[in-house]
């Protein structure tokens, strides 16, 4: 395995810029998966709010105390300066509300009219909150009066009732389609892995592929008793390690971010991404039959990985691209690739023939680069040959 | 009786409308530094390349260590090793990772490939810079690398194609010593080169070839017996009259004389005493002269009568 054994450490002076996209590529992805994860907790919107109770009996009390089950409640001075500053410049409170002097006595005479007085700033949300807290609670108290209930019970239960949380869940906008084991942060893993993929193959493959057919040292390998099969299958193996090893870290920190990879149709995604991983070879191959530069190697990165990435819909999903876009992107793989990602996922609806025919365009865009570079190297060969006198 | 090495028959190679070679034929003998000389053009790598199978050829048989060349003949490639005007290494392996990649397309057996690894690195000299890559190794360093790596595995037959082109002269020295030493234990030596200094002094027989033939072949010293010139005589010498230098013309065994007003150039064809009966002629007349020299013919008159051009390219 000499030629192999050659070709891994010549792979291992190249392997820093692999490195790095894929521990970039990684990082983003887990703090992106975390990020969604917590945005997933239900939370109800605290106000910080002070009470000036200017009625100040028991009824005012468990109102005020009704309120700081709710949001944080805060002392303030009746100072209207104050007040003002602490709204608008301190920052430190969000509604001031005032609880009118009577207001034990016009409950009792089930008068509901100007209860509270209050000084908010008029960004409509807090004091929208207030204002539909606030009616809440009189509403239900005035209910629970009008079956006969004193006002203090009226209160308690009024207090009890609302205290009720409501069990939210936040659900995906399809969350009928949405495949349960295919999360919408897994997807976008997913969805991102080609420009990692093509950036990686690309920048490390094809510098190695070069040196190895460098003239002078397949000049030499030429001339010597190692048989040409042996060193091309040993190259092609070579390949497929360092393509398939790519491919699997991926898979194993899908598997960490996941929790499991071959559940529901993510095993599809999986296979979507293998046919890609070894389209992106192919695409390496092929760049370096054309004996690139390693400045012309960096470019190729980019204008493929960027440019596909950008047409297909990679980074800008496809419902934001217009369909001229999306016609042009037919004639590129990760157009494919991504619109098989987007039915697994359950974004787009799923067909397991529509996903079948996403894999079978990709598998002819690879025949087509691996024939292309067949070519591409006979012809060099020839043209070797013929200016080697 | 010596073995037959290498034997090339009616050997023809078109590039297109380009005769590349025009039946050549040659045959080495086991234990030989056998020169291939000629100038750019001239078919030396066309044949190289065509005795190792790395080109098809329109006609003709190759034979090495008497069996027929083809690119299959592994067994024979086993025995060939390969050392090329440029350097064919791995900029991102070390030296030792270097030798042992090229040895290894040759000896399987990791303790044999150790072994001679180890004879190789010692025979070029590089025991102490087996971790460098080759960016670090001076241009010197670097051509020692490249023969190591083309005689690791003990070949018994070894190809160098110009392996001194931009070497400094040390450099090259330690490189043409290296070669008799190569020769000495055992190996046959294909040289092929435009330098000619190197060639006469490190090949025991020399072909000339020239538009994909073979015009002269031989040891330098019957090379130079095919040639008219024997001796060139040469004199520094002010106002030298027609008549005299007529006279010297006709000097027997002088077959031209040229004057530029300042150096006479005699050229003679056999015989002996030439510079005595040239002297003579130039004391009776009385003439002063200055620095008196003589040289013998080199390849390189060999070249230029044969061919009627100079080896090499000018801006060679």
């Amino acid at each position: 395995m000499q030629v192999f054994n050659a070709f891994l450490k010549v792979m291992k002076r190249r392997m820093t810029s692999a490195l790095i996209y894929v521990i970039v590529f990684l990082a983003i992805s887990f703090s992106f998966a975390n990020s969604k994860s917590q945005e997933k907790v239900f939370k109800s919107t605290k106000l910080n709010v002070a009470v000036l109770d200017e009625d100040n009996t028991p009824e005012s009390k468990a109102l005020t105390d009704f309120i700081g089950t709710k949001h944080n409640l805060k002392q303030i001075e009746k100072d209207e300066n104050i007040i003002k500053d602490a709204l608008y410049w301190g920052i430190t409170v969000d509604y001031v509300m005032e609880i009118r002097q009577g207001f034990s006595q016009k409950l009792e005479a089930k008068e509901y009219d100007d209860l509270f007085g209050n000084y908010h700033v008029h960004d409509g949300f807090s004091d929208a909150l207030m204002e539909q807290l606030l009616n809440e609670y009189i509403t239900a108290v005035g209910t629970y009066q009008a079956s006969g209930m004193t006002t203090s019970d009226a209160m308690k239960h009024t207090a009890d009732a609302l205290s009720v949380e409501s069990s939210v869940e936040l659900a995906d906008k399809n969350s009928e389609q949405q495949n349960s084991d295919f999360t919408e942060e897994f997807s976008a893993y997913f969805r991102y892995m080609p420009y990692i993929l093509l950036s990686v193959l690309i920048s490390v493959l094809c510098p190695v592929l070069l040196a190895m057919s460098r003239k002078n040292i397949r000049y030499r390998t030429n001339c010597s008793s190692f048989k040409t099969s042996a060193y091309t299958f040993q190259i092609f193996l070579g390949s497929m390690i360092f393509v398939i090893g790519i491919w699997l870290i991926f898979m194993i920190a899908g598997t960490i971010m996941n929790g499991g990879i071959f559940r529901g149709k993510t095993w599809l995604a999986v296979l979507n991404s293998f046919i890609f991983s070894i389209l992106s070879a192919a695409i390496a191959v092929l760049i370096a039959e054309f004996h690139p530069s390693d400045t012309a190697i960096n470019l190729a990165t980019q204008v493929i990985g960027l440019g596909m990435s950008f047409l297909c819909g990679i980074f800008v999903p496809h419902i934001y691209l217009s369909s001229g876009v999306l016609k042009a992107a037919r004639f590129m793989p990760a157009y494919w690739y991504v619109k098989a990602n987007n039915m697994i996922a359950g974004i787009d609806t799923f067909s397991s023939k529509e996903v079948a025919v996403c894999f079978l365009i990709q598998s002819a865009f690879l025949l087509a680069v691996a024939l292309l570079a067949a070519l591409v190297h006979r012809t060099n060969y020839s043209a070797s040959a013929q200016l080697n006198k | 009786m010596e073995k037959t090495v290498v034997k090339i028959e009616n050997l023809v190679k078109r590039y297109g409308e380009l005769l590349a070679l025009d039946h050549f034929n040659l045959e080495i003998k086991e234990g030989e530094i056998f020169g291939l000389l000629g100038p750019n053009g001239s078919g030396k790598t066309t044949t190289i390349n065509c005795l190792l199978s790395l080109l098809t050829f329109d006609k003709g048989n190759i034979e090495i260590f008497g069996k027929k060349m083809t690119p299959v003949s592994y067994d024979i490639k086993k025995e060939i090793g390969i050392i090329m005007q440029d350097v064919a290494v791995f900029e991102e392996l070390t030296v030792l990772e270097n030798i042992d990649y090229f040895c290894g397309l040759y000896i399987r057996d990791k303790a044999l490939r150790k072994q001679y690894i180890e004879e190789a690195v010692k025979f070029v000299g590089l025991e102490d810079f087996l971790k460098f890559y080759p960016k670090k190794l001076s241009g010197g360093l670097l051509r020692r690398l490249n023969i190591a790596c083309g005689i690791a595995h003990k070949p018994k037959l070894i190809i160098l194609d110009e392996p001194t082109v931009a070497v400094d002269p040390q450099s090259r020295n330690k490189i043409l010593e290296g070669i008799e030493e190569l020769n000495r234990n055992g190996a046959t030596v294909i040289y092929t080169s435009h330098y000619m200094e190197e060639v006469e002094q490190l090949c025991t027989r020399i072909a000339i070839m020239d538009k994909g033939k073979k015009i002269a072949e031989g040891t330098k010293d019957e090379l130079k017996r095919m040639i008219k010139n024997t001796e060139t005589v040469s004199i520094d010498i002010l106002n030298l009259p027609d008549e005299v230098k007529s006279e010297i013309s006709a000097l027997p065994h002088i077959y031209d004389t040229i004057y530029n007003g300042e150096k006479l150039t005699v050229y003679c064809s056999g015989g002996k005493h030439n510079l005595i009966r040239i002297l003579d002629v130039l004391q009776k007349k009385d003439l002063s002269f200055g620095r008196v020299y003589t040289e013998l013919p080199t390849l390189n008159d060999v070249f230029l009568e044969i061919t009627g051009k100079a080896l090499r390219d000018k801006e060679e």
